[in-house]
């Protein structure tokens, strides 16, 4: 048995524009150790969120497989991986996607209410959490009050929240402002290393991605060291 | 609480922010659908009520009458009807159509002859007379409805002739044609107006000289006490008889007059629940909208864990939650305007100055209302399930979109 946490194996994916197959993905390899940070770079349009959606399981790949912790997650229903994902995986997107009906604090218990009831034990973690993204004070803020680089780490919190092994996080910092960006990135990689959370990140900054224990770049469809 | 059920509430009712148009506007649809079919359905069973107690109040509850028309030992009859411990009280009557006339104008009225000291029992005569008195009724005078004296412009005191059937047979015979002459002693009104329109009350002895009965009714009224119900009685009491005669209950005699009354009710039911199935198609198309605006939203929740049909579930409770909300808010706003029903007519008659047509053709200044908890059940019932329908569409299309298309959309 590997310390494997995550591993995605000859992952392929093309997309059709038109009558043309762009082939996206080819046998692309990956591997993250447990609580391992790992950065992906690569030019846009390079599959490099394609990748992160067949590691996560939104996604099937047309070879190859992924495993969580070993098991395989190839071939099983959206159904049967929805529960497994919300206690497996956090995910970090470049637009935060937080609900604007409900404040910072149920932003973040959100992911704990997917798998079941939320009580009193839940919501201090949550709070505690927000208090380590720096948001003690804007746990009641709706999302529309809070700033971009506020409601990225609303959404660190969130991914944190069920204490997952794994933290898929896709540039994190496209819609932020420098200073803001490298603030998160801190916030990401230091919230998650205390979690003993592994952490895969997106990103085009190559600042952050020196920041992550490896770092592979994405190009033709192959990841390289 | 479920997170779909948790973040359905939120959307509709988002915590910190002011409920969204898109939930007033539909539980405004829906709570105004509730209302108006409850309001409608609440004084139709007022009037519905109404027209049963007046039928009940001029009818009495069983009519007994002899197979073969006329009922000779009416005493019999009635002592074994009185020994029942259902029973209040027994009259007999006798009953016919006869020439009226009064000057020049003639009538055909229904004419009712009544044994004065027993009929008070089973019909409350005296509250209905509007002049005269019960015991002025003799052997020599008749009682008119209101609607028939007015449209004969006959008064208390003045007289009238009668010509019966009898004097008809007579007539055959080349005999000559002697009209009863007969004094009003009374005007009466019961508020119904099949009665009220033309009918004619004398005693009964009376009644059996015009028809030549002798000293035969044709049938007796019977008054049960009151929670009894009529129908078994009357069942009952035929299964007593032994062919000769036959009891039918009040609700039997005027089966088809009340089955319109309900078809009424019914029909106006099944067209106003048309203004609930309005109102969820605004929440449909409301619900559809926000799936298309909450598409990565969507996408999010199947990336936070969410199953497709959670997710459908989310908006299913949408449509579910608006449908409870107007319900509620339906009932509590009917059961608020009925209550001010009687100053909301009359402000709408004075603004249109028809007060006076208003108690003229009603017979009544206060607008009837019956709450049926049935009713409320059904209205409720039926704007919760279409309200819940109207979310499915949305449900289903949300369930549909795959979290990666969701998230990539533009």
């Amino acid at each position: 048995m590997s310390d494997f946490v995550l591993t995605g194996t000859g992952l392929r994916k093309h997309y059709r524009s038109g009558e043309r197959a762009i082939e996206v993905l080819r046998a692309a390899d990956i591997t993250v150790l447990a609580g391992e940070s790992v950065s992906i770079r690569g030019e846009s349009g390079s599959g490099k969120t394609t990748l992160l959606n067949l590691l996560a399981g939104l996604d099937a790949s047309e070879g190859g497989e992924v495993a969580w912790a070993g098991a395989s997650i190839t071939g099983l229903s959206n159904n049967a991986l929805a529960g497994r994902r919300a206690r497996f995986l956090g995910m970090v997107f470049q637009a935060y996607y937080l609900i604007p009906e409900i404040d910072a604090l149920a932003n973040v218990l959100m992911a704990r209410r997917m798998l079941g009831r939320v009580g009193t034990t839940e919501r201090a973690r949550a709070a505690a959490l927000l208090a380590r993204v720096g948001l003690a004070d804007r746990a009641h803020h709706l999302p529309a009050h809070l700033s971009g680089g506020e409601r990225q780490r609303v959404a660190i919190a969130r991914a944190l929240m069920n204490e997952p092994r794994v933290i898929l996080a896709d540039e994190p910092t496209g819609n932020l402002d420098e200073h803001t960006g490298d603030a998160v990135i801190e916030v990401l990689l230091g919230a998650g290393a205390e979690q003993g959370a592994a952490l895969v990140l997106v990103t085009h900054n190559p600042q952050h991605a020196a920041k992550c224990g490896r770092s592979l770049r994405l190009h033709e469809g192959m990841l390289q060291g | 609480m479920p997170w779909y059920l948790y973040l359905a509430l939120k959307q509709l009712f988002p915590s910190g922010r002011r409920i969204a148009f898109f939930t007033l506007a539909s539980i405004g649809g829906v709570t105004l659908g509730v209302a108006v079919l409850i309001i409608v359905l609440s004084v139709m069973n007022g009037f519905g009520d109404e027209i049963r107690q007046k039928i009940l109040e001029t009818n009495g509850d069983v009519d007994v009458r002899s197979e073969g028309g006329i009922m000779y030992d009416q005493e019999t009859v009635m002592a074994k009807i009185r020994g029942l411990p259902e029973v209040a009280a027994v009259a007999p009557y006798a009953q016919g159509v006869v020439m009226l006339q009064a000057g020049n104008r003639p009538s055909f009225p229904f004419i009712r002859g009544i044994d004065v000291r027993h009929e008070q029992e089973v019909v409350p005569l005296a509250k209905f007379l509007l002049i005269g008195r019960v015991d002025d009724l003799d052997d020599d005078s008749v009682f008119l409805s209101s609607e028939l004296a007015a449209s004969m412009a006959v008064r208390v005191g003045q007289k009238v002739d009668v010509y019966s059937p009898l004097l008809l047979e007579r007539l055959k015979k080349d005999e000559i044609l002697l009209p009863r002459e007969l004094r009003v002693t009374g005007i009466f009104e019961t508020g119904w107006n099949q009665v009220d329109s033309n009918t004619v009350i004398c005693s009964l002895r009376l009644m059996q000289e015009l028809y030549g009965l002798k000293s035969g009714v044709h049938g007796v009224s019977v008054r049960l006490k009151p929670g009894r119900d009529a129908d078994e009685f009357a069942a009952r009491l035929n299964a007593q008889f032994s062919g000769a005669d036959r009891a039918v209950s009040w609700i039997e005699s005027n089966r088809d007059f009340l089955f319109v009354i309900q078809l009424e009710k019914n029909m106006m039911m099944f067209i106003m629940l048309f203004i609930i199935l309005v109102a969820s198609f605004a929440i449909a198309s409301s619900l559809l909208t926000a799936v298309v605006r909450k598409t990565k939203e969507i996408g999010l929740l199947g990336a936070l864990g969410g199953k497709p049909r959670q997710v459908a579930a989310c908006f299913c409770f949408q449509g579910f939650f608006i449908g409870v909300a107007g319900a509620v808010l339906g009932i509590g706003l009917a059961v608020l305007a009925l209550a001010f029903r009687n100053e909301v007519t009359h402000t709408f008659a004075r603004l249109t100055h028809s007060e006076a047509a208003l108690l003229r053709f009603y017979q009544f200044s206060n607008l009837p209302c019956s709450y049926s908890p049935h009713d409320f059940a059904i209205i409720t019932a039926s704007s919760i399930i279409i309200a819940t329908l109207a979310g499915l569409l949305p449900a289903w299309r949300a369930a549909r979109l795959k979290s990666v298309e969701a998230l990539r959309s533009e």
